[in-house]
């Protein structure tokens, strides 16, 4: 750390949340554009989602909130992830992330944020805890 | 307490700070507390608020569009994810920003642990 109190990729496990919050978040979108309905495996009993603005808790409400969106088809670009170690559970992080979503049959892509809490689980990998999702209207 | 009044109470106060005594977001960090602004990261209420003193624009005006908060986990810590719109002068667009503050319980109060802000692009 310099003396700015930078702290760039070291402190408190830094480049560890990079890498992981990256691979997360390809992973994420990628299951929703091309298979939503294995988003749910992501969710665990605690987990809880507000999408703009309607909450729901628990992986079974999540997943079907997700495949009841009014779209069929989607592709989320990605423009900026950013992530930070949470103290909320051992080795948990944020993940704070940017793009654009592309509907099918829309002219124009509509711009998103969404920010999640990923808690590490017994397999060695991590699970959403928290989910928030916000369009970005012009 | 209600969260989602928590939530709003909080926001309101951590931009009419901004917007009126930008040096008294200071206290509102502690010394694990981390900042991402924009990609950039710091470490420390004296590092966040030289990054936040240091910004370029003298007066600034946020206005929140939404406001959505979850809990966090067992310390009693609460997620809230901001979006808005912030004038840096008379004559300035306002940009769109969103932001990602972790919350965490302090002596009846709260504090930032976790700060994540980017502006958002058209």
């Amino acid at each position: 750390m310099d003396g700015q109190g930078n702290a760039g990729g070291n402190g408190g496990g830094g480049s560890d949340c990079d890498a992981v919050a990256r691979a997360f978040v390809e992973y994420y979108y990628h299951t929703f554009d091309t298979n939503r309905a294995a988003l749910a495996a992501l969710y665990g009993p605690t987990s809880m989602l507000s999408f703009e603005g309607h909450g729901v808790a628990g992986a079974e409400e999540i997943g079907r909130k997700l495949a009841q969106l009014p779209f069929e088809q989607c592709r989320h670009s990605i423009c900026t992830v950013d992530c930070q170690p949470s103290p909320s559970f051992p080795g948990s992080i944020l993940v704070f992330v940017s793009g654009n979503l592309q509907l099918s049959g829309e002219e124009h892509q509509l711009r998103f944020s969404q920010m999640f809490q990923l808690v590490p689980n017994e397999q060695g990998s991590f699970f959403v805890q928290n989910d928030i999702f916000r369009l970005n209207y012009g | 307490m209600d969260p989602d009044a928590v939530a709003k109470a909080f926001v309101e106060h951590y931009y009419r700070t901004f917007d009126s005594n930008r040096a008294g977001l200071v206290g509102l960090y502690q010394e694990g507390s981390m900042l991402t602004f924009e990609g950039d990261k710091f470490l420390g209420p004296a590092a966040i608020a030289g990054k936040l003193g240091s910004l370029p624009f003298q007066q600034c005006q946020h206005t929140v569009i939404t406001v959505d908060c979850q809990p966090s986990g067992p310390q009693g810590g609460m997620l809230v994810f901001v979006s808005g719109s912030i004038r840096t002068g008379p004559e300035d667009h306002p940009l769109k920003f969103s932001q990602v503050f972790h919350l965490l319980p302090t002596g009846g109060s709260f504090f930032v642990q976790n700060d994540m802000f980017r502006l958002n692009y058209g």
